[in-house]
């Protein structure tokens, strides 16, 4: 096979614990697909586009192997039918593309979310909007975050920061779309998806929950109904009221979030996925120089860790909102925190990314600018 | 090649998608972004011809499967494939 030389060369095996965990350099597409695998996910339908290519490429050598299918859609909305067609079925199916095919695909995420069926997606954002280039961007953030299908749904979205949560999210996206039934989304970009870092890759974890509900081509089930469509208006605002509650329910119970710093901090960083590894840099940097900077980090991005922000925004002077698109997280910020702090936005749009010295001087400003507030 | 290099950085400009994730990716700074279009209509990255330490860190960001190949220089001065792909 063609790539199967650049796999082997890319995954580098260096050793295993107890033949439960294997430590491997990999990329992060590739990490992608060994925790959709250790999570029993079961189908792939993809169509490529750089800079998530891998992952479509990784999971048609590995998945026929561990007795699950591969399927090149011939289009980004047929990938996503086919995990509608997949999930209805009861397997555990994903796909991946990147911000032009999530846009074409969102149609078929607000079907999933209507007919109340699980799917995992990964977007590994480059910059647009349009074609856009294949620079480092998170400007998917309100189309993932906020919805960009019809209807009244939420998606919940997972924003990895290292190659190994890469993998841990991805497998944690499967276990929590099947708990709630719902579309949830791995939201990455393409400086996560090509670098390299060892990873450890449970051999399985997760296992495959029942699901009654399901359509599998027996008697049994032949009664079951999976459908968004309820002519009815009674019967979609019951639908609606339904998963409003479910929502309501992941709010209070999926927030995921990390604090680096951030109990003495005077100014506190706000940063996900790969800036929040800039910001980190520069939150050294900054207490090197005596500046008391702590970083909040959403995993999560929808449920937000509002409560959690709005208790720290209340302890700092000044919050700073690091990000490679124009506003989007920001917006979220201030919801949580706005009124009780000053918010500042740092960002950098089109592929360019900022350094933690970038971010060390906007820091210094803030500080000196902040003297006349703590007087 | 600098005569002090350990490496040498091949770069396929036709096959270079402008990405310039090897450039943000390279320890020693000596990639750039050129100012060419290549024959797809991309500005290709080129290696400024000096200071490449070998390390490969940029064949193994490169989203394209032949864009980049860096050789190392032996001990005895012959430079070989590091990565051929």
């Amino acid at each position: 096979m063609p790539g199967m030389d650049r796999i082997n060369l890319n995954a580098v095996e260096t050793m295993k614990i107890g033949g439960r965990m294997t430590r491997r350099l990999l990329k992060g597409n590739e990490a992608v697909v060994r925790g959709a695998i250790a999570a029993r996910c079961n189908a792939f339908f993809g169509y490529p586009i750089t800079p998530a290519s891998e992952i479509a490429e990784v999971a048609s050598l590995l998945l026929p192997d561990s007795g699950g299918i591969f399927i090149p859609a011939e289009s980004e909305i047929g990938a996503i039918q086919m995990v509608f067609g997949a999930s209805a079925a009861g397997v555990r199916a994903m796909t991946a593309s990147s911000g032009p095919g999530i846009s074409l695909m969102q149609e078929g995420v607000s079907y999933l979310a209507g007919a109340e069926l699980p799917g995992v997606i990964v977007d590994i954002m480059r910059a647009g909007p349009g074609l856009g280039n294949l620079g480092v961007e998170q400007s998917d953030y309100l189309q993932l975050v906020k919805g960009g299908g019809h209807g009244n749904y939420r998606t919940p979205v997972f924003a990895p920061n290292s190659v190994q949560e890469m993998c841990d999210l991805t497998i944690h996206a499967f276990e929590v779309a099947d708990r709630y039934r719902n579309p949830v989304y791995v939201m990455a970009d393409g400086a996560l998806g090509q670098m390299m870092e060892p990873v450890e890759v449970p051999m399985t974890v997760s296992v495959q929950t029942e699901k009654p509900w399901a359509v599998t081509g027996e008697a049994a089930t032949r009664k079951n109904l999976i459908t968004s469509i309820l002519l009815e208006h009674e019967k979609q605002e019951i639908l609606i009221t339904k998963l409003e509650r479910k929502y309501q329910e992941i709010e209070k119970n999926e927030v995921l979030w990390q604090e680096i710093l951030s109990e003495d901090a005077e100014i506190l960083i706000v940063a996900y996925g790969i800036t929040s590894r800039i910001a980190r840099a520069a939150v050294e940097l900054a207490r090197a120089e005596g500046i008391r900077v702590g970083l909040l980090r959403p995993i999560s991005l929808y449920p937000f860790p509002v409560k959690r922000l709005r208790q720290l925004g209340s302890k700092v002077y000044a919050i700073m909102v690091l990000e490679l698109s124009s506003g989007q997280l920001v917006e979220d910020v201030r919801l949580a925190a706005g009124g009780i702090t000053p918010i500042q936005l740092l960002r950098r749009t089109g592929g360019m990314m900022p350094t933690a010295e970038d971010v060390l001087q906007a820091l210094k400003k803030m500080e000196s600018e902040s003297v006349g507030s703590k007087a | 090649m600098g005569e002090s290099d350990r490496g040498d950085i091949q770069i396929a400009a036709d096959l270079c998608k402008g990405c310039t994730l090897c450039i943000a990716a390279c320890p020693a700074k000596v990639l750039v972004q050129g100012e060419e279009l290549n024959r797809l209509g991309y500005y290709a990255v080129t290696y400024t011809g000096s200071g490449c330490t070998g390390c490969g860190i940029c064949f193994y960001m490169c989203p394209e499967p032949a864009a980049i190949t860096v050789r190392i220089r032996k001990k005895d001065d012959a430079v070989s494939d590091k990565s051929a792909a």
